[in-house]
C-alpha cells in the first residue's frame, strides 16, 4: 500500500488524487449559500394555486474566506462564512483565520467545492439575487429535528403487531435474523436507537419568490429543522444537467 | 434617580420631567456613537434610562444637553407618535422642521450636529428575522386585500362567495352557505361553508385572501353561541339549507 503511495508522489500530479488526500466532499454544481430558516407559510400563485412555501432569511454573513486551489490544498473549493459574531465568541485562532481574509467575525464556515474558482477572491460579499433566481431548483441541506432515542416503527417504518387477537408483540422488533445459519446478526441490522440530528439534503426545491426589501426567499416545499436552523442552499445537481464530472 | 435630573430639567424644559432623562442618554449615545442608528438609540434609551444618571456628568455633553436636548425632545415626542415602522429618515427630517419653528438660540450648536447627521443618508430600521414572518403575512393580506377588500367574517354568517375557476374562465361559479368555521393563519386564513346542495350535505373550505375569489358577500346573520358549528353535521338538513 506504501509502496503504491510513494510510486504515485514520484509520478507527480496524477488523476489518482485519492491517494493522495482524501477529499470526502462532492462536488457542487456551482457555488451556494448559507441561510436561516424563518418559518413556514403559504403563498398563493397568480392563478390562484396555493403553494407552501418555506420563508429563509439571511444573517450578516456569506462572506469568501478562503480559497482553496488544487495547488495549495489538493483541490479546488471556495470557503463561505456565515453569521456574524462578537469577538469574545471565537477563539483567536478563529479570528486570526478571518482576519487573514479580512472578513468580519463569523461563526460558521463552510466549503463549496467547486470546478473552477474563478471569479472569487478573499472577502467577497455572495449575494443571493445575483446567484439564484425565481424559479431555479437548489438542493437545502441542514441538521434534522432531533427526535431522541426510538423505536423501530418510527425509526424505520416497521409494521407493528397485532394489538388484539392474543397477540402478545406489538411495537417490539419481531425476528432480528435466521437461525444456527449464520448464527449471529448482521451489521446494520436496523434496530432502536437515535433518530434525527443528522445532516439531510432536500433535492430540487424551486425558488418561489425573492424578496429584496426583507432579505428574504421563498422555497417551495419544506426545509430540514425548526425555524432558526442554519441551512446551505447549493444550485440542484439533476443528472444530465450539471453534474460535475470528476 | 429622578431627584438628580430636576434641577436641570426644570430649568430647560417645562414639561414631561420623566421623558427628559431618557432623551438626554439618546443624544450623548448620538453624540459618542455615530453609526448607531437613531431609531435604535430610541428603542434602547427606555432599558437604559437607569443608567443615565452616570452620562449627566459627562462634561463633553452636559454643555450641549441644555440646549440640544430641547429640540431633541420636541423631535423624539413628534416622531413617537407616528407609525412604528417610519424609517430613521423621519427622525432626521423632524429636527430640521423643528429648526425653523423656534429656539433660534440653541440653532447654531443644533446645526451643526444634526447637519453632520443628515449627511450621511438615512438609515432604515434593521429589521429582526424573528418579525419577518409576521411583516411577510401582513403585506400579503395588505396585497390582497387592495385587489379585492375582504368584509368581516364571523361564523354564523350566510355568505355569498363567486369564485372563478381558471378553467372555465366565462361564468363565474357562486357558492352560497352558512360559515360553520374560520381558522386564522395570517394569508391563509380560511372559511368552512356548509350548506344542502342535492340532498347532501357538502362543505367547502375557502381560502378568504385567495386571488380566485372574485367577491364575498354577507347575505345574512344566524345567531349562534359557538365559534364552530360542527353539531350542524348531525342536525336536520333544513338547518343547513339555503336558497
Amino acid at each position: 500500500m506504501s509502496q503504491s503511495n510513494t510510486n504515485l508522489l514520484l509520478l507527480g500530479n496524477t488523476n489518482k488524487k485519492k491517494r493522495m488526500g482524501v477529499t470526502v466532499m462532492s462536488m457542487e454544481a456551482g457555488i451556494g449559500v448559507m441561510a436561516t430558516k424563518l418559518g413556514m407559510m403559504s403563498f398563493f400563485e397568480p392563478d390562484g394555486k396555493v403553494v407552501p412555501v418555506t420563508v429563509v432569511g439571511f444573517r450578516e454573513g456569506n462572506i469568501v474566506t478562503q480559497i482553496k486551489s488544487e495547488a495549495t490544498d489538493g483541490y479546488d473549493a471556495v470557503q463561505v462564512g456565515y453569521r456574524r459574531v462578537r469577538d469574545k465568541k471565537l477563539t483567536k485562532p478563529e479570528l486570526g483565520h478571518l482576519q487573514k481574509a479580512g472578513a468580519i467575525p463569523m461563526r460558521h464556515l463552510q466549503e463549496f467545492r467547486l470546478q473552477s474558482i474563478e471569479g472569487f477572491e478573499s472577502n467577497q460579499r455572495l449575494i443571493f439575487e445575483e446567484l439564484f433566481k425565481e424559479g431555479d431548483l437548489v438542493d437545502v441541506s441542514g441538521t434534522t429535528i432531533g427526535k431522541g432515542f426510538q423505536g423501530g416503527i418510527k425509526r424505520h417504518n416497521f409494521k407493528r403487531g397485532l394489538m388484539t387477537h392474543g397477540s402478545k408483540s406489538h411495537r417490539a422488533l419481531g425476528s432480528i435474523g435466521a437461525g444456527t445459519t449464520p448464527g449471529r446478526v448482521y451489521k446494520g441490522k436496523k434496530m432502536p436507537g437515535r433518530m434525527g440530528g443528522t445532516k439531510r439534503k432536500i433535492r430540487k426545491l424551486k425558488i418561489v419568490k425573492i424578496d429584496n426589501d426583507l432579505n428574504v426567499v421563498l422555497i417551495k416545499g419544506a426545509v430540514p429543522g425548526k425555524p432558526g436552523n442554519l441551512l446551505r442552499i447549493a444550485p440542484a445537481k439533476i443528472v444530465g444537467k450539471n453534474i460535475p464530472k470528476n | 434617580m429622578g431627584s438628580k435630573v430636576l434641577p436641570q430639567a426644570l430649568l430647560t424644559i417645562p414639561r414631561q420631567p420623566n421623558q427628559c432623562p431618557t432623551k438626554k442618554l439618546v443624544f450623548s449615545n448620538v453624540l459618542s456613537r455615530r453609526s448607531s442608528p437613531l431609531n435604535s438609540a430610541r428603542d434602547s434609551f427606555s432599558r437604559v434610562s437607569s443608567t443615565y444618571v452616570g452620562s449627566i456628568f459627562d462634561p463633553i455633553a452636559v454643555a450641549m444637553k441644555k440646549r440640544a436636548f430641547v429640540v431633541r425632545a420636541e423631535s423624539n415626542s413628534e416622531s413617537e407618535a407616528e407609525a412604528a415602522e417610519e424609517g430613521g429618515a423621519v427622525a432626521v427630517e423632524e429636527p430640521s422642521e423643528v429648526k425653523a419653528e423656534g429656539e433660534g438660540e440653541a440653532g447654531a450648536e443644533k446645526e451643526a450636529t444634526l447637519e453632520s447627521e443628515e449627511a450621511k443618508p438615512p438609515r432604515k430600521p434593521r429589521i429582526k428575522l424573528g418579525d419577518i414572518m409576521g411583516i411577510l403575512n401582513k403585506n400579503a393580506i395588505e396585497a390582497s386585500e387592495k385587489e379585492r377588500p375582504v368584509p368581516d367574517i364571523r361564523t354564523g354568517d350566510i355568505v355569498e362567495i363567486k369564485l372563478e375557476v381558471p378553467e372555465n374562465r366565462r361564468r363565474l361559479s357562486i357558492y352560497k352557505g352558512i360559515v360553520i368555521s374560520r381558522q386564522n393563519a395570517g394569508i391563509h386564513t380560511t372559511i368552512r361553508i356548509r350548506r344542502i346542495i342535492a340532498g347532501i350535505g357538502v362543505e367547502i373550505v375557502f381560502p378568504l385572501y385567495s386571488p380566485n375569489i372574485k367577491e364575498i358577500k354577507v347575505v345574512k346573520h344566524r345567531k349562534v353561541r359557538r365559534a364552530r358549528l360542527y353539531y350542524l353535521r348531525e342536525k336536520l338538513p333544513r338547518l343547513s339549507t339555503f336558497k
